[in-house]
């Protein structure tokens, strides 16, 4: 499963992260590692990006959905 | 291990202030030097390095402003700048600020920095922001963990600055405890197995610290793994082995089996230093932002931050340039009447140069000033990004271009910089050709002085709607044009933050300086020399020259040509130099109300300034800075000449 099927709301943990170093790099970066604790804040109109919210610090990102399709995650629902 | 970097008195210390971006590097770095750079709350408002010379404890010290980055693995340009200097060998002292609320994700960088053996100290920035999340940080528990030491502050109120400056002197000068992070034992046998067989020459060639090279290689560091393979081929391939034995035993991609066991290092360490006690309650930024990132709620703020932007700014700068006008009418007239000659025609010269700032400039400048660093402040430009996204994908972009984008609005040149923080060069390449497009403060006072004044808000608007619509248009067709498609944004979203006033206000005091030590010198001189050349003739010969374009494509008089060769220059000149090269006190007697707008469009949209033509031969080389020239002064004529011809 990966990011992108979360809706808003959902929490998940990231289980891995794929599709190159770069965005692994980017990600890891913003301290969206394996093992995190993330919830989807929000989804932008247009298919815009998802903000995410790593729930240990509170710290917010917005991911492209394309990128959001390389993030695997383990679904831990509300 | 002690490491003694005592140095005589008299040398220059270099400290660097380097962290993951929007920490506050250029806030300390501003507190330190007086106001000299720029400032933001979003990630990558510095993309170049600045430096100044500071007297600290009678020792003389070069500070450096880095750009953020969030690892020593650079990944854009702004980024690269970060490390190369980092890696330089030039820093006496790392000064590592972080954001204190977001330590455990900086804490990353700071264990890589450690890994270069530099002397260091820590910035706990925002330490405000981290005890309103319920954090506590134990100073003494960090310092006796990585040896470093490390200070609160509150950069943007300046608390803590003096303490931590002290601390980085006496580190330069009394050296301090390396405590490099230890990592598991099969990774520490890794490491040592390779450093057996470190090349004396590779320690040559490479002036920094082995296990940090060694580090870098296992983190498959494609610069360090270029130069090791130039130096020595074979013990390139011995550290590939190990790197892949690492992988496979351990399960984890190559790429990121030593950053997972660095960032189990920060889980720990982040454990043993911070305790996090019930954090308070949501505070007054916290439901704006609920309301922002809404879908309805951010497109009204988008779309209420641009009304604002320019409906204030022609509000504003038409009661202002409406209020000076008498005075300054009179001083002419004054001026006029008591000189004669060639005193007359230099003074005439420098009058008009004082009236085109005082009356002209200033009144729609300030107000776009403020709010645009308004804007920079309260971190509402990721979120514009956000809720633009979607939409910008349609046209080849992605929400990241926001901020180049907004920037822009304000000057070119800052905004062509901005498209470093782009990880992919397709999309910087694409935004730094969208930059130009976008009607700058130059023009955006041409724009409220010309079209707001004689043709009305209802025309203003539409202009700028135009213009956003031409360089949307013209990013679509450019991405079309690249194969590559763009993997899309990921970027950090900062808490909003209330805007502090001194800052506003020095920012706009900083652009405001520019203007009157750089641009209104030049147009001063403009005016001069347009006095000059009147009397000798060679205006008549650019206007000559320039005539096909502006007789037969625009049908506006020849004398128009020589204030639009003048706008290649400053853009404000055309506007400024209009009175005078047509010969009157007001433009609408002499020109229609089309050519008016064929006017205004032209200059919205041709060649690009000098100043942004030379940066965008820096940042994207000659062939995007000729591109660029070609398609603006194209798309120029296509559009304004085509409004000649209807309308």
């Amino acid at each position: 499963m990966t990011l992108l099927e979360l809706k808003e709301g959902d929490t998940a943990v990231i289980s891995r992260v794929s599709g190159g170093k770069g965005i692994s790099a980017r990600m890891a970066g913003l301290g969206l590692h394996a093992g995190k604790k993330i919830r989807v804040v929000r989804a932008a109109p247009f298919r815009g990006p998802l903000l995410i919210e790593d729930i240990s610090s509170g710290a917010r990102a917005m991911i492209g959905r394309g990128i959001a399709s390389h993030v695997e995650i383990l679904d831990e629902k509300r | 291990m002690w490491k003694s970097l005592t140095k005589s008195d008299n040398t220059e210390i270099v400290i660097a202030l380097a962290g993951q971006p929007n920490c506050g590097k250029s806030t300390i770095f501003n507190a330190v030097a007086g106001f000299k750079v720029n400032t933001g709350n979003f990630s990558g408002t510095t993309v170049s390095y600045a430096e100044t010379q500071v007297y600290i404890g009678g020792r003389t010290v070069r500070l450096i402003d880095l750009p953020g980055t969030y690892s020593i693995s650079a990944i854009d340009v702004a980024e690269r700048v970060a490390r190369d200097y980092l890696l330089s060998g030039q820093v006496d002292v790392i000064i590592n600020v972080v954001d204190a609320s977001l330590l455990s994700r900086s804490l990353e960088l700071t264990l890589q920095l450690m890994e270069m053996n530099v002397p260091m100290v820590i910035a706990l920035n925002m330490i405000d922001d981290a005890q309103k999340k319920g954090m506590e940080i134990d100073i003494k528990a960090l310092t006796s963990l990585t040896g470093l030491e490390a200070y609160p502050l509150i950069a943007v109120q300046g608390s803590g600055v003096h303490e931590l400056f002290d601390a980085a002197l006496r580190v330069s000068e009394n050296g301090f405890r390396r405590v490099p992070p230890v990592y598991d034992r099969d990774v520490e046998e890794c490491i040592a197995r390779i450093e057996a067989r470190y090349p004396s020459l590779l320690r040559e060639r490479l002036k920094v610290d082995t296990r940090f090279v060694i580090i870098r290689l296992l983190e498959m560091d494609e610069e360090f793994e270029r130069i090791v393979a130039e130096v020595d081929r074979e013990f390139l391939e011995y550290v590939i082995e190990n790197r892949r034995s690492l992988a496979e035993v351990h399960d984890w991609p190559e790429s990121g089996v030593f950053a997972s066991h660095r960032h189990a290092l920060v889980l720990d360490l982040f454990e043993q230093v911070v305790s996090v006690k019930s954090r308070s309650g949501m505070g007054l930024s916290e439901k704006i932002d609920r309301f922002i990132i809404n879908p309805v709620g951010g497109l009204a703020a988008t779309v209420g931050v641009f009304f604002l932007m320019f409906a204030v700014s022609f509000w504003f700068g038409n009661l202002i340039a409406g209020l000076v006008e008498a005075p300054l009418e009179s001083l002419g007239v004054f001026l006029m009447s008591h000189t004669s000659g060639y005193t007359a025609m230099l003074v005439s010269g420098v009058y008009d140069g004082f009236t085109a700032g005082v009356g002209i400039v200033l009144p729609y400048l300030v107000p776009l000033l403020v709010i645009l660093s308004l804007l920079e402040d309260t971190g509402l430009l990721p979120r514009i990004a956000f809720m633009a996204d979607g939409l910008l994908h349609r046209f080849g972009l992605h929400g990241k271009s926001v901020v180049p984008i907004i920037m822009g609005y304000g000057c070119n040149v800052p905004a062509i910089m901005a498209a470093r923080n782009l990880e992919y060069e397709r999309d910087r390449i694409i935004t730094m050709l969208m930059v130009p497009f976008i009607a700058c403060s130059a023009r955006t006072v041409i724009i409220l002085a010309l079209a707001g004044k004689y043709l009305g808000a209802g025309y203003t608007t539409l202009i700028y709607l135009g213009n956003i619509a031409i360089a949307l248009g013209v990013s679509s067709v450019l991405s079309r044009l690249s194969e590559d498609m763009s993997p899309g944004i990921i970027m950090d979203v900062p808490p909003l933050r209330k805007p502090y006033l001194h800052v506003v206000m020095r920012k706009v005091w900083v652009r405001i300086q520019e203007f009157l030590l750089f641009a209104w010198p030049v147009i001063a001189i403009s005016s001069i020399a347009l006095a000059v050349f009147s009397y000798v003739g060679i205006d008549e010969v650019i206007n000559r020259v320039l005539s096909p374009i502006t007789t037969f494509i625009l049908d506006l008089p020849s004398e128009l040509g020589i204030t639009l060769f003048l706008g290649i220059f400053r853009k404000e000149l055309t506007l400024i130099m209009l009175n005078s090269a047509l010969n009157t006190a007001d433009v609408s007697t002499v020109l229609s109300s089309v050519q008016l707008l064929v006017l205004v469009v032209f200059t919205a949209l041709y060649i690009p300034c000098i100043a942004t033509i030379s940066t965008l031969w820096k940042e994207g080389g000659w062939k995007v800075a000729l591109l660029s020239i070609a398609l603006n002064t194209t798309i120029a004529l296509v559009v304004a000449g085509s409004l000649a011809f209807l309308l």
